[in-house]
Parts: structure tokens; C-alpha cells; sequence
């Protein structure tokens, strides 16, 4: 019942978001096409929720559901206040893909999560740090293709615009992703920062594009060093989600999930 | 580019004396580190915190009374000290990330510098008292005269002072300790990291232990190491009942799986006796089309483990459950005579009195039979403060996502 249920809200979803993709002409259709989808996820969620008996959160397949529902959620909301097309897409494909790894391994319904990842805190905290490093990917892309158009001597300034807003909205989920895991470690830890080599990386990456943030803040005019920090905080974002493991101090790390059944 | 070079140390101050002061606060700490180690073991705990903090206050605007009117002023509020307080903080943050934050016995450079206990050598209070001062006035010029257009900026600054002051001060008083409870006893003590032992206002009494594991998986070892053979991915395969898999060259087949067994002569029988064990009866065939049948058992507390051996370098073996889940039934008890009964678990921790108490280990190797539960209990009574300011970074955060950098663009035009 649950797995039957689970194709048929997961196929108006599929349904409804690919076609909003296809008819990109009239924006209320598309609107409503998303939204379509996205009540289909949130009415499955909640039908999951009351015959499970208990908040659909324990399980891999579970924490999925919830990825789908607030990334397309987050997009929308990001596209009605700022008209990024490719992160209203870009947040549809990314919660049909995690419908499709649903589809593509239904055992996943029944697979337990660890002790510690079995909590309220884990959906949003994973979900804003997707939308947050897309942001930043994108403001990196700018900053590449800015130095590169430096060189070329054809740089101008709508670049630097169009990179500082997309930092600012990239920090501010990475703002609430630093915050949402400090919450959740005092719930599952006891403590809120305990300095693990993960948490010590995202300080870092935080405190990166702090100072991007705050050098065009003083020198708008400024953009060649600019665009060299802003390309560097990316790297270090690079360290933190997956260089990290191989560092010496990770030994010790409560991130490390290769233990993980 | 500026065309002139102005000389170092004339107004107005620029990115190189912030640098140079950040640099400088760090070359400080690190000497007095290597002269006079900081020692970690003792804290600041109230009152002694409250009352530095509130020198601190006291001592943060009378020198702004001082200096107010002064260009000194114009720079600690502003963006070149700021940037210069971050990035060293962020340099110091680094080495932090790269070298193991753990206690070490040897004398060498990194123990002598405290690069293994930075968060609580002195350069790093330095940078962090030197962040607190510039971020105090950057609030400062920002809120007086206060201006609405200002409520975010406002709000994410003061909520970051807020957290790095609070969380600061009050991890003097943060207490985080252990209890270990024995199944039908009452326990009222917790220790530390150093064995010390506390009383607390509370007493628990565990009732029950209650774990849930996954089934156990298949692996193959080396005979001669006992190390984990992994050429291909997956290197481990949990058992079910019927299962069919390939494990590198070998497809595995479960004949039958017992989750509590013991063995009796030739095989394994189902068995509820503490300590049975899980148990699977497995086919193994190799290309050579030859068939190995036999029981395999990771064993438990007082149950040996069984292997099969393939052939003369490796053995399939069934590896020590995981916990899916586990909790403690409890009853905490306070001195004023209340009692109530609770469960703990992961990610579930419970407030009683002032203390948080979280579900944290128990006996691994007596694993599912362990009668004991380790418990951590906690008390951080400036965790509202924290709170607080991290509360003001999120509302920060939310206007920094609706408005974007909207208000520099138009600045700019």
C-alpha cells in the first residue's frame, strides 16, 4: 500500500515538474505545475505519517521523501523572489532524483539510519547545505568565467553583481546550515560546537566568503582580488565536503559515516 | 591601487596595520604559549566569568568613550580590521582543522605551541577578545543613530557578538559528565574525562536496557592478518533469510539464519538463553563449481565466534551486529521528592532539573546482554544565551536571503 501510494504521488510529482520544465512560457502554469508537485510529495509524506504512527524519519528512504519536499519547496520560494530559472530547475531535478533513488531501491524504505541521524534536525540541515553549495558552485562559475573575461580585458561590472547576490543567498543557507547542525549537535551530543574536524571546515568555509562579503562591501570597485577570494572560498568548501576525511585530524571526526550499515 | 604609498602606521590605518595587529595579537599569544603554557585543565567558572565579562563591558565602553571622536575609532569599526581579525582567526581556524585536537604527551613544537589544544591556547582568546572589541564597534556605529534600513545588519552582528560572548564565557561552566547505570540500580554519580566524581540534584534508576540491531553481515577476512578482504565493493553484505549474493568470487547463499542460537554438536539451534547468538547456515561456491556448506556465528559475550574457511588465505565470517537502536528505561529521581519515569534514547535527551541527561553508549562487549547504559548528563546554563544570538544569525540570515546585495547595487548606481 505505502510503495503503491508512493508511485502514484511520486509519478504526479515526476509528472507535473517535467512538464513544468517543458512549458517554460506562461509562468502561472509553470507555477502551478510545481506546486502541483509539490502538494502530491507533502500529501504522501503526511499520508506515510499517519499510517506509519510516527514521523516518517527514521528510515533512508523516509529522509529522501523529506529532501524532495522542501529542496522543490526552498526552489519555488527562491524563484518567486528571484527569478533564477536554473535554481528553480535545478532544485526540481535534484528532488526527482532522490525520488528515482527511491524508485530504483525500494528496500531503502525499510533500512534504519543510525541512532544518531534519526532526528528532526537531519532533513533540513542536509536539504539547506544542497541549495547552499549550489549557490556557491554557481557564484565560483562567475568568478571563473569574471577572471577570464579580465583577461580577455572584457570584464563588466554586471558580473560582479550577479556573483555577490548569488554569494549572499548561498550564505544564508550556509548561515542556517552552520546553525541547524550546532542545534542538532546539542541535541544528539550534548554539546553545540565541539570543534570536530567537519564543524571546524565549515567554520572556515564560512568564515571564506565572510570575507568576500565583507572586502566588496568596502571596495565595490575592487573585483579582480574579489574574484580570486571568491574562487579560493570554493576550494575550501571543496576541503570541507569531501577533503576532510583525509586529513589528519578526521580520525577523530563524528562525520565520518563509513561505518554506517 | 593606490598611487602613493602611504607609510605604515598613518591615518588613516588601512588593511596593512590590520593585518599587522591580527599577525602581531597571534605572535603575542604564541610566545606566551611557548613561555608560559596555558593551562588547559583549569577554567574560568563563576562568579569569576560573570565578573569578567562584566569588566569586559565596562572596560568596552569606557574606551569607547575615549576614543569615539578618535581616527582609532574609524578603524576598529571598520572594514580592513575586520577583515584582518577574521582571516587570522581563519588561518588559526586552519591549522585547528589540519592537526588532531587531542591531548598529546610528547614534548615537541606542536605540543609547545598548544597546535594540538588551540581552542584553549592563548592566541586564539587573543584573536577572539581582538574580534569581540572590532565587532562591539562595528554594532556601535551602526546602531547609534539607529536607522530602520540597518535591523538586519544589526541583528546578524550582534547575534554572532552574542554567541561567540556567551558560549565564550560560560564554557567554564559547561559540565559535561558521565554516569554509568547497572540494570535495578539507583545511581546519583557522575564522573568527568579525569575521573573526578560529582554528586548531582538527581538520581537515576535504570529499569531496563533496550537494544535493536541490525542483522549481522557477511565479510571475508584474511587468514593470516584477520584483516578485511575488500578488492571489490561491497565488502560487506547483510544477512537475511534466503539471501543470494556475490561477495568478490565467492556467491554466498543463506541457507538458514537463526538471530539467537547456540550450537549443539553439528549445528545450531534456535535458542532464548542469554548470550545466544546469531548464527547462518551459508553455501559458498567458487568458479570451480565445488560447493562449501557450513554454520558460520559471530558468537557473542559467552558464545566463540565461527568462521568458514575458503581456502588456504581466506575465511567468510559474520561480523558483530550494529545497533539500529538503543535506550534506557529509567526513573530520575530529586531531592525534592519527585520521581518520573522516562525513556533516553539518541537524538532524545531529556531535562531534569537544569541538567540535560542523553542516551550515550553502553557495554559493547556484552553488545544486546549489556545491563549497563552509559548515560551523559549535562548542564550549560548560558546556552540560552547562545540561543539567543544564534537565533538573531538565523533571522539575519533570512533578510540577508530576501534582500540580497539589493541595497549596495542601488548605492552604487
Amino acid at each position: 500500500m505505502i510503495w503503491n501510494y508512493f508511485l502514484i504521488a511520486a509519478g504526479v510529482s515526476s509528472a507535473s515538474w517535467i512538464l513544468s520544465a517543458l512549458i517554460p512560457k506562461k509562468d502561472i502554469i509553470r507555477n502551478l505545475l510545481v506546486l502541483t508537485g509539490i502538494l502530491s510529495m507533502a500529501v504522501y509524506i503526511a499520508f506515510l505519517w499517519s499510517s506509519l504512527e510516527r514521523p516518517p524519519l527514521r528510515t533512508l528512504g523516509e529522509t529522501r521523501l523529506w529532501y524532495s519536499l522542501f529542496i522543490s519547496i526552498i526552489g519555488l520560494i527562491t524563484y518567486f523572489r528571484w527569478r533564477y530559472l536554473w535554481m528553480l530547475y535545478y532544485c526540481l531535478f535534484m528532488s526527482l532524483l532522490f525520488l528515482f533513488i527511491n524508485y530504483l531501491h525500494p528496500e531503502n524504505f525499510s533500512k534504519t539510519l543510525m541512532p544518531a541521524l534519526q532526528s528532526p534536525w537531519f532533513v533540513p540541515h542536509v536539504v539547506v547545505y544542497i541549495i547552499s553549495y549550489a549557490f556557491l558552485a554557481a557564484s565560483t562559475l562567475v568568478a571563473i568565467y569574471g577572471l577570464y573575461q579580465v583577461r580577455r580585458e572584457k570584464f563588466e561590472a554586471k558580473y560582479m553583481q550577479i556573483a555577490d547576490n548569488l554569494v549572499y543567498l548561498g550564505f544564508a543557507f550556509l548561515t542556517f546550515g552552520l546553525l541547524f547542525g550546532a542545534l542538532w549537535a546539542k541535541e544528539a551530543w550534548g554539546h553545540y560546537w565541539t570543534w570536530d574536524p567537519k564543524e571546524t571546515w565549515a567554520f572556515i568555509t564560512w568564515m571564506g566568503y565572510l570575507v568576500y562579503i565583507h572586502r566588496r562591501y568596502q571596495k565595490p570597485g575592487k573585483y579582480v582580488s574579489a574574484l580570486w577570494l571568491l574562487a579560493l572560498a570554493f576550494v575550501i568548501l571543496l576541503v570541507c565536503w569531501f577533503g576532510v576525511n583525509y586529513l589528519p585530524s578526521a580520525q577523530f571526526s563524528v562525520h565520518t559515516y563509513s561505518m554506517q550499515p | 591601487m593606490s598611487k602613493t604609498t602611504k607609510p605604515l602606521w598613518q591615518n588613516p590605518w588601512g588593511y596593512a596595520e590590520s593585518f599587522l595587529i591580527a599577525f602581531g595579537l597571534l605572535l603575542i599569544g604564541f610566545l606566551l604559549e611557548f613561555t608560559i603554557q596555558s593551562n588547559s585543565g583549569t577554567s574560568i567558572r563563576y562568579p569569576m566569568n560573570l565578573i569578567l565579562g562584566g569588566v569586559f563591558l565596562t572596560l568596552l565602553l569606557v574606551f569607547y568613550r575615549l576614543i569615539k571622536k578618535s581616527k582609532l575609532y574609524l578603524f576598529l569599526s571598520g572594514i580592513p580590521a575586520s577583515i584582518g581579525a577574521i582571516s587570522v582567526l581563519t588561518l588559526l581556524v586552519i591549522i585547528m582543522g589540519v592537526t588532531p585536537q587531542v591531548p598529546m604527551q610528547d614534548k615537541n613544537l606542536i605540543t609547545k605551541l598548544s597546535l594540538n589544544q588551540l581552542t584553549t591556547s592563548w592566541s586564539f582568546l587573543f584573536i577572539n577578545f581582538y574580534l569581540l572589541v572590532i565587532l562591539a564597534f562595528v554594532i556601535i556605529r551602526k546602531s547609534f543613530p539607529f536607522k530602520w534600513k540597518n535591523w538586519g545588519f544589526v541583528c546578524s552582528h550582534l547575534g554572532l557578538w552574542i554567541t561567540i560572548f556567551a558560549a565564550g564565557l560560560g564554557s567554564g561552566d559547561l559540565m559535561r559528565l558521565k554516569m554509568d547505570l547497572h540494570e535495578n540500580k539507583t545511581e546519583w554519580k557522575a564522573y568527568d574525562d579525569n575521573g573526578n566524581y560529582y554528586e548531582l540534584p538527581l538520581a537515576i534508576k535504570l529499569n531496563d536496557f533496550i537494544i535493536d540491531e541490525f542483522n549481522p553481515k557477511l565479510a571475508v577476512v584474511e587468514n593470516e592478518t584477520g584483516k578485511l578482504y575488500e578488492p571489490t565493493k561491497p565488502s560487506m553484505i547483510m544477512v537475511e533469510k534466503d539471501l543470494t549474493a556475490q561477495l568478490h568470487d565467492w556467491s554466498v547463499t543463506v541457507d538458514e539464519f537463526l538471530p539467537l542460537s547456540g550450537r549443539a554438536g553439528e549445528k545450531y539451534h534456535p535458542l532464548h538463553d542469554f548470550g545466544a547468538a546469531p548464527a547462518a547456515k551459508v553455501s559458498v561456491s567458487t568458479n570451480s563449481a565445488e560447493i562449501l556448506t557450513g554454520w558460520i556465528s559471530c558468537g557473542s559475550f559467552n558464545r566463540p565466534h565461527e568462521s568458514l574457511k575458503l581456502n588456504d588465505n581466506y575465511s567468510l565470517l559474520m561480523t558483530v551486529p550494529e545497533p539500529k537502536k538503543f535506550s534506557s528505561e529509567v526513573t530520575i529521581y530529586t531531592p525534592d521528592g519527585k520521581k518520573e519515569d522516562q525513556i533516553l534514547e539518541v537524538n532524545k535527551p531529556q531535562s531534569v532539573n537544569g541538567w540535560k541527561i542523553y542516551q550515550l553508549s553502553y557495554d559493547e562487549k556484552m553488545g544486546k546482554y549489556s545491563s549497563l547504559s552509559i548515560v551523559e548528563v549535562v548542564k550549560d546554563p548560558w546556552q540560552i544565551y547562545v540561543y539567543i544570538g544564534i537565533f538573531m544569525m538565523m533571522i539575519g540570515a533570512i533578510y540577508m536571503f530576501w534582500r540580497g546585495n539589493k541595497v549596495r547595487i542601488n548605492s552604487e548606481q
